[in-house]
């Protein structure tokens, strides 16, 4: 663990050092966790009397006393998932780098002659993406509940966050979404010949969180807690084969002497 | 210190190293020489434990580096061929940060960083970013990177390639005195006048080994021998005297000396001088010249080529 805990102390400061990661998600926390929400909370009576978004709501909710407590709710809906892309793109930012630097800047081979053991090389490696990604994620859905309520309670007189399909959101599935894409991506990282086909690769296995994103805004589905519990059991599953995936695949000779080969 | 018996590393259908054999003793200086391919880094990996072998053994400090990697890599320091560095960090944190995976304490630790950046003339560029270190200072970096945590065995891929020559001076020098601290140092180099000055025995191969021997034992199993003879007057005179013997298989002649190659030098030396003295030739000096590492490592890598 010492030695993990030395990687991720080096790694992390050099993440927290590149722009290139943090402004574009700086940009998403300012448009998705407080400018939409805020201009939606606030324009939600100039929002409600539009007459196709209240046919909207009765059509998908039925008919209600309270449209106004349905549009936040449904808005909440919303940005959960939209929000979900942070955990996916933090890590997939980070990690795609994380093995593939090291044997292009040749400090991989020093670093393995240390007496490091190879699951601290990884785990080392993995808490470089996993933390950030926790703690920016976290921030986020925080921001979007004080954003949604301070709002809703000045104008609305109710406070709508947090509810149990957040917390689900904020603290289950986020995680088990960052530890995917972080173990896929130390995979791709490990079997990639150059870093840009490693960030490129890792620019797609987000795709499917898009997917999910972009289907729930369209109309396909609407989140529940049922889907929730459902959706982070079957990822909870996945985790244990990827890991075998990845210690299989991290190999210190396959990564050694089989990259340039290609 | 060291000990491989039959060891073999295959590539899929390459073969890297072929049953290969040697043994290597404490605070040895050994020469691992051999053209591009022969296998030089295959084998220091393998002995560093960062790959494994096909087949064979390899026993470091009389531990298995497949049971006990983790304790081999911590005797043993590797500079690599091609040493990368952190480019964002200083050549200080670069240090640091390596050296913080061994098991010593914090303070042994930075008194080393100092002690290895002040040897190496990078003490006052400790902190500035590693990415801003010539050539050179990165080599120096590296090394001190491999000796940070004062390791028993020391692996050196070409420890002085991009170096002045004055630091390549003071980096022999300083291999050179590892050996009085019972540093055993596998050397690879092209640099065969570095290998004959620094190796107690150097170790030819080519995915084989083609031969393990130190420089005297190389140069006494030369079959031909060279030798100069100085005269007092003009040497042009006795090469007729010298032609006639059947055993001189070269002469050169310059002024007052001439350069003969021969077989057999300890029966022929003789009749040479005898012969010549006889012919009146007055014989200033009469002097082996010792083959260097390499003509012989170029013999013996021309007739493995054969």
């Amino acid at each position: 663990m010492k030695n993990a805990a030395i990687i991720f102390k080096k790694e992390i400061k050099e993440v927290i050092k590149n722009k290139n990661i943090w402004m574009p998600i700086l940009i998403i926390t300012v448009i998705f966790s407080i400018g939409m929400p805020l201009a939606i909370t606030i324009g939600s009576n100039a929002i409600l009397k539009d007459s196709d978004t209240i046919n909207f709501i009765n059509k998908v909710f039925g008919y209600t006393d309270d449209p106004m407590r349905v549009l936040i709710g449904f808005t909440i809906k919303q940005f959960l998932i939209l929000l979900l892309m942070i955990p996916a793109m933090v890590p997939s930012l980070i990690a795609p780098a994380s093995i593939i630097m090291e044997k292009e800047s040749n400090t991989l081979e020093p670093l393995l002659a240390t007496p490091i053991k190879t699951s601290e090389l990884m785990l080392g490696k993995s808490l470089t993406a996993l933390v950030p990604a926790f703690a920016i994620s976290t921030i986020n859905f925080i921001l979007l509940a004080a954003v949604v309520d301070i709002t809703s309670y000045i104008k609305l007189g109710f406070v709508p966050l947090p509810t149990i399909e957040w917390a689900v959101v904020a603290f289950v599935l986020s995680p088990i979404i960052s530890f995917i894409i972080t173990i896929i991506s130390i995979i791709i990282s490990s079997k990639s010949t150059d870093i840009r086909s490693a960030q490129g690769i890792g620019s797609v296995i987000i795709i499917p969180i898009y997917a999910i994103i972009g289907f729930q805004i369209a109309g396909f589905f609407l989140m529940n807690i049922v889907y929730l519990l459902l959706g982070c059991l079957v990822l909870i599953l996945i985790c244990p084969l990827l890991l075998k995936l990845c210690a299989k695949i991290f190999d210190r000779e396959n990564v050694l002497t089989k990259w340039k080969m290609k | 210190m060291i000990e491989v018996r039959n060891l073999t590393k295959k590539f899929e259908i390459v073969t890297a190293v072929d049953n290969i054999s040697f043994e290597i003793a404490e605070s040895e200086i050994f020469g691992f020489l051999g053209p591009n391919g022969a296998g030089k880094t295959t084998t220091i990996r393998m002995l560093s434990t960062l790959i494994s072998p096909t087949s064979g053994k390899i026993i470091v400090d009389g531990k298995d580096p497949q049971k006990d990697g983790g304790y081999i890599r911590s005797i043993v320091g590797l500079l690599t061929e091609t040493p990368g560095m952190y480019e964002k960090i200083s050549g200080y944190d670069n240090l640091d940060y390596y050296s913080s995976f061994y098991n010593v304490s914090d303070k042994k630790r930075k008194d080393n960083i100092k002690k290895y950046l002040k040897m190496f003339d990078l003490w006052d560029r400790k902190d500035d970013l590693a990415g801003t270190y010539s050539k050179g200072m990165k080599q120096k970096l590296a090394l001190a990177r491999a000796l940070i945590h004062e390791p028993r065995i020391l692996f050196l891929d070409e420890p002085t390639a991009g170096l002045d020559p004055e630091s390549a001076h003071m980096v022999r020098n300083f291999i050179e005195n590892l050996q009085k601290e019972k540093t055993t140092v596998f050397l690879c180099t092209h640099n065969l006048e570095e290998a004959s000055s620094l190796s107690d025995r150097v170790c030819i191969i080519k995915k084989k080994i083609i031969k393990i021997a130190s420089l005297t034992e190389l140069q006494n199993d030369k079959k031909s021998k060279k030798v100069e003879i100085v005269f007092k007057d003009n040497a042009r005179k006795y090469m007729k005297i010298l032609r006639q013997i059947k055993e001189i298989t070269d002469i050169e002649a310059q002024d007052n000396k001439i350069n003969i190659s021969l077989k057999n030098a300890e029966i022929i030396n003789p009749v040479v001088i005898k012969s010549l003295v006889d012919s009146g030739a007055e014989i200033l000096y009469f002097n082996e010249i010792k083959a260097s590492l390499e003509e012989i490592y170029l013999d013996l890598i021309r007739k493995e080529e054969k």
